[in-house]
């Protein structure tokens, strides 16, 4: 082979190689984006993202509100009493400091379960939007999980026993719903924990759920302003 | 007998232009650049239909809109309590209020907080997928991401956040596809869990019976990728997302809290 069929060669074979790294490059930048999801995947992800933006307005327009009230309210600060009283006592509830009440579902639980299967069920309580929720009695917030052996599982050091109780509150027919549906929590359990018997009910009225004992403020952390 | 061989061939190795050398390294290269190629295609797999690209375009859409309420919603937040802290003036009853909302803005996980702790990494295998085996079994799922989740809560975790979202408590984690939403936020590999705890929180971690058959079931077996980078500056964010209530309110009469007693479900409000 001559010297300039040679480099006509090698140029093609570098030229080739180059678009191949950059197709290689632009890939790993890519995997895990959007483009690797299916078109059912893509459905089920933009109803998320619909209803959570839903949400995310809802709560713009709450405190742009809040905060024309505090600027109309002038220096005083005494227009601001209420709504102030009003955000404490929300947030209160919301976080677990303070005692919740209202409608939702029971899932009564009798069994062997597991720590997994129980922190799996209050995922998908909250995942169905569940305000609050408590195991046993015992409001569960941040920190506090279902820990130990099936015959011995615990909550925040109390013991749930052989049989106890999930309350939730929320929508009733939006956590029955996801709850019970194919494929969901309650009919893998039954699949794969078949001496667990797990019922959902939608609570007749309101139910109460205490504040948590945890204390929620972080102790080394300092706010960053 | 060997020794006229091997001068033989290296005699004949010593013949061959240096241009048939350049050429071999260059050939060999783009083999196996093609084989990366062909091997990136193993554990997430590319769709395409004619129905994708508009889905695909609505939900960059919405997660973008997404973005910028969360960032709106920080940004009031920090004027409001700007504003609440000047508008306060002598008003003892509005001074309690305020510090009170500032402790329970702090307690819910609406304020940035900075501590020592650690950040935990969590990614896909980068094992190729041997065949007949799920490919989703070399993914990270939200599955694994909860089990770190509570491993780290049990093992003394105080705050806790997943690529920049807040871990509250309606915080959900759920498997889309090959991606996980967590607050219904679309989160991508790789997951890095920003924690703050006391010390001890690494030991305590790694040395739980719990955390120890994640490792074995999804690092050792599946090649997930697992990392640890402890700080003494973690910054946590704040939870930007709605803090609404829409069945639940006050209660009537003060329920006492367990308190190590036996096991008692709610009780029905009269």
């Amino acid at each position: 082979m001559k010297q300039p069929r040679a480099l006509t060669a090698v140029t093609l074979v570098a030229f080739v190689l180059g678009i191949l790294l950059v197709m290689q490059l632009r890939a790993q930048d890519s995997v895990g984006g959007m483009e690797q999801l299916s078109a059912a995947d893509l459905t089920v992800l933009i109803a998320n993202l619909n209803d959570r933006n839903n949400l995310l307005r809802a709560e713009v327009a709450d405190l742009e509100a809040d905060l024309r009230a505090i600027e109309a309210s002038g220096a005083s600060g005494q227009g601001n009493v209420g709504r102030l009283q009003a955000d404490l006592t929300r947030l209160r509830l919301w976080a677990g400091l303070d005692a919740i009440e209202g409608r939702g579902v029971v899932v009564a639980i009798v069994g062997p379960i597991t720590a997994d299967a129980v922190n799996d069920l209050l995922d998908e309580l909250r995942l169905a939007g569940a305000e609050a929720i408590a195991v046993a009695g015992v409001r569960v917030v941040p920190g506090a999980t279902v820990a130990g052996t099936p015959a011995a599982l615990s909550i925040e050091g109390v013991d749930l026993g052989r049989a106890f109780e999930v309350h939730a509150i929320g929508s009733p027919q939006a956590l029955q719903a996801i709850l019970d549906r194919s494929g969901g929590i309650v009919s893998r359990i039954a699949v794969g924990q078949p001496d667990v018997s797990l019922e959902v009910v939608p609570s007749e009225t309101a139910l109460r759920l205490p504040a948590t004992e945890r204390d929620l403020t972080p102790d080394g952390a300092t706010p960053r302003l | 007998m060997g020794q006229p061989v091997v001068s033989a061939v290296t005699g004949r190795l010593r013949r061959v232009p240096g241009w048939q050398w350049t050429f071999a390294v260059a050939l060999l290269a783009l083999g196996f650049l093609i084989a990366v190629q062909l091997g990136a295609e193993g554990p997430r797999v590319r769709y395409s239909s004619s129905e994708r690209p508009p889905l695909l375009e609505t939900a960059r859409e919405l997660d973008a809109a997404q973005a910028a309420l969360q960032e709106r919603i920080l940004s009031l937040r920090d004027q409001i309590a700007a504003a609440e802290v000047a508008s306060a003036g002598n008003d003892q009853a509005v001074t309690d209020l305020n510090e009170g909302l500032a402790a329970a803005r702090l307690a819910a996980g609406l304020v940035e907080i900075e501590g020592p702790g650690i950040v935990v990494r969590i990614d896909d295998s980068g094992l190729p997928v041997p065949p007949g085996e799920a490919a989703a079994d070399y993914l990270v799922s939200a599955s694994d991401l909860r089990d770190l989740v509570v491993e780290l809560w049990q093992a003394g975790a105080e705050a806790m956040s997943v690529n920049g979202e807040r871990v509250v408590e309606t915080t959900a984690l759920t498997d889309i596809g090959s991606s996980i939403l967590v607050n219904s936020a679309y989160l991508q590999p790789p997951y890095d869990l920003s924690v703050i705890g006391p010390e001890g929180l690494y030991d305590r971690l790694t040395t739980s019976p719990g955390f120890i058959d994640l490792v074995r079931t999804r690092v050792q077996d599946y090649g997930l990728e697992l990392g640890f980078l402890p700080s003494d500056a973690v910054v946590v964010p704040a939870f930007a997302g709605a803090v609404s209530l829409t069945q639940g309110r006050p209660e009537a009469t003060p329920v006492p809290a367990a308190s190590g007693a036996p096991a008692a479900p709610g009780q029905p409000a009269p």
